[in-house]
């Protein structure tokens, strides 16, 4: 369902930020994308949201080819992923519910659609209740529960989280990693890009640790570390 | 596009406008200014242009003709000059009517010219007062009347019209010069203006696109709200200006009775659209330009 084939990225400062690089990830998956910064976690992930267009290859996501799409293709062919940034991401003069009805207010859906999509999103987050509530007066986990709300909201293929965990602490980073299993279980594809050793290692998923451009390692069940 | 689509962009531009509104206070400033300048702007060109043509019609060729020449020769000459195609209308002005009027210009004094009145005496010629279509053909139409025979001299005046179309001309040059500086300036500022605004919002336009909202999408609140900004910034001076040039044209007809302006129903006739277009147009081209930066995500 995901796929690069010899794929290569070289920024326009002449860095290349993936270097000949084939993958596949298959429908319903979970994986961790490691490796340390600058590695060209998030360029993999920017690529297949086709923020960033590679320079030699094909990516062929859901049955497309990414490089082909047409310009006003890609807001279409976004609505088949959701995006979770370690900034959240949210609207800061608008409440929870908005923030969430948001995302299914601008691909125009109806309003009574909008408004039971959101109330589920928010039930499977655990934030219900704070529907009212501004960003501001959330903590952390909180605010990223409602960004991770408004990824699910429109029923993704696809889930795409690029250290989601990255301003949070460990007991708030494994609920969010909770929230994404459950995703997961009911047939999102997950991939998330990642530092945190413990949650990893706790998880056992498929690990693909990249350096330096290069997929260096892609083990089933894997840790955070190369394990012998 | 739904309707409810549409009634979602129109909020979500008043919001903004309301969310940002010193900004939009300021955008709505730039258009005030600008329109307000090119509107006094139009109104003084079309009514020096007005006058100019009120000046122009008064200009004619008179064509003084040779002693002695005969009412044969008199009629001759009225079908050649009438044949030219510059020419409106000529008009024959014997001797004795020149005198005539002559007399009745200098008023009191008339009697100074007693003892002129026999055949003999009369110093004044026959002429033909020629009037054309188009002030600016005078001059050559002048010459051609001036190689007819039985035509002795011409007179147009000729130095007070050429030096009258120089200055429209240059006037005009001007004019459009300066509209054109305007009207430039003033979608700059309008961009920058706007371009604050998006700026403001680029978190929303970001999640936007991250969402998969299409880029007209995006683009409409903005585009309506900027229509909203130009359309505002218009009804200003519209109505200053009507209002003033109402009152002005009062105060001019009262006091410099001999200059006539436009009439003002006359003037905006023309202007109200312009301004209103422009105004609208400003706002819709400047956040265009202040979007097709932030769209390319």
């Amino acid at each position: 369902m995901i796929e690069f084939i010899s794929v290569t990225k070289r920024y326009p400062n002449g860095a290349e930020a993936l270097k000949n690089t084939n993958l596949c990830i298959e429908k319903g998956e979970f994986v961790f994308l490691v490796g340390s910064s600058g590695a060209g976690k998030t360029t993999i992930l920017k690529l297949l949201y086709r923020e960033l267009l590679p320079t030699r290859g094909t990516i062929k996501v859901l049955g497309r080819d990414v490089v082909k799409l047409k310009k006003r293709e890609i807001p279409f062919f976004r609505r088949n992923m959701g995006l979770v940034f370690q900034d959240f991401r949210l609207l800061a003069d608008r409440n929870v519910y908005e923030n969430v009805a948001f995302a299914l207010r601008v691909i125009e859906t109806p309003t009574r659609e909008i408004e039971k999509r959101v109330m589920e999103s928010l039930e499977l987050v655990g934030l219900k209740g704070k529907v009212k509530s501004k960003p501001s007066e959330l903590s952390g986990g909180e605010q990223q529960r409602i960004s991770l709300a408004r990824a699910i909201v429109n029923q993704p293929a696809i889930i795409l989280a690029d250290e989601p965990t990255g301003n949070l602490d460990p007991d708030t980073s494994i609920d969010i990693v909770n929230l994404l299993r459950v995703v997961n279980l009911r047939g999102t594809t997950v991939i998330m890009a990642t530092h945190d050793q413990e949650i990893v290692d706790r998880l056992r998923k498929r690990v693909i640790e990249v350096e330096d451009g290069e997929i260096v390692r892609d083990q089933l069940k894997g840790g955070y570390r190369h394990e012998a | 596009m739904r309707l409810r689509t549409w009634a979602y962009f129109i909020a979500e531009a008043f919001k903004s406008i309301f969310r940002n509104g010193w900004m939009s206070l300021a955008s709505v400033g730039v258009v005030i200014i600008t329109l307000f300048l090119l509107g006094s702007f139009m109104l003084l060109n079309y009514n020096i242009a007005f006058l100019s043509s009120d000046i122009k019609s008064q200009i004619e060729v008179v064509a003084f003709l040779d002693e002695g020449v005969n009412r044969s020769q008199v009629d001759q000459l009225y079908l050649k000059i009438t044949g030219f195609e510059e020419v409106e209308e000529a008009v024959f002005v014997s001797r004795e009517d020149a005198l005539q009027r002559l007399r009745a210009q200098m008023g009191e004094q008339g009697y100074l010219l007693e003892g002129y009145e026999d055949q003999g005496n009369n110093p004044l010629r026959d002429s033909f007062e020629v009037r054309t279509f188009v002030p600016e053909e005078v001059p050559e139409l002048a010459g051609k009347i001036k190689q007819l025979s039985g035509v002795s001299r011409v007179d147009y005046g000729s130095e007070v019209l050429d030096r009258l179309f120089t200055v429209t001309r240059i006037l005009n040059w001007v004019g459009v010069a300066f509209m054109i500086a305007l009207g430039i300036s003033a979608t700059f500022l309008i961009a920058n203006t706007i371009k604050l605004t998006v700026f403001t919002r680029r978190q929303e336009i970001m999640i936007m696109k991250m969402v998969g909202a299409s880029d007209w999408f995006i683009r409409w609140p903005f585009v309506i709200e900027g229509l909203v900004l130009g359309l505002l910034g218009s009804l200003v001076p519209v109505a200053g200006l009507y209002f003033g040039y109402q009152y002005l044209v009062e105060w001019v007809n009262f006091n410099i009775p001999f200059l006539a302006l436009m009439p003002t129903a006359e003037v905006f006739q023309f202007l109200l659209q312009t301004l209103f277009i422009l105004g609208i147009g400003l706002g819709i081209l400047g956040s265009s330009f202040s979007l097709r930066k932030f769209l390319k995500v």
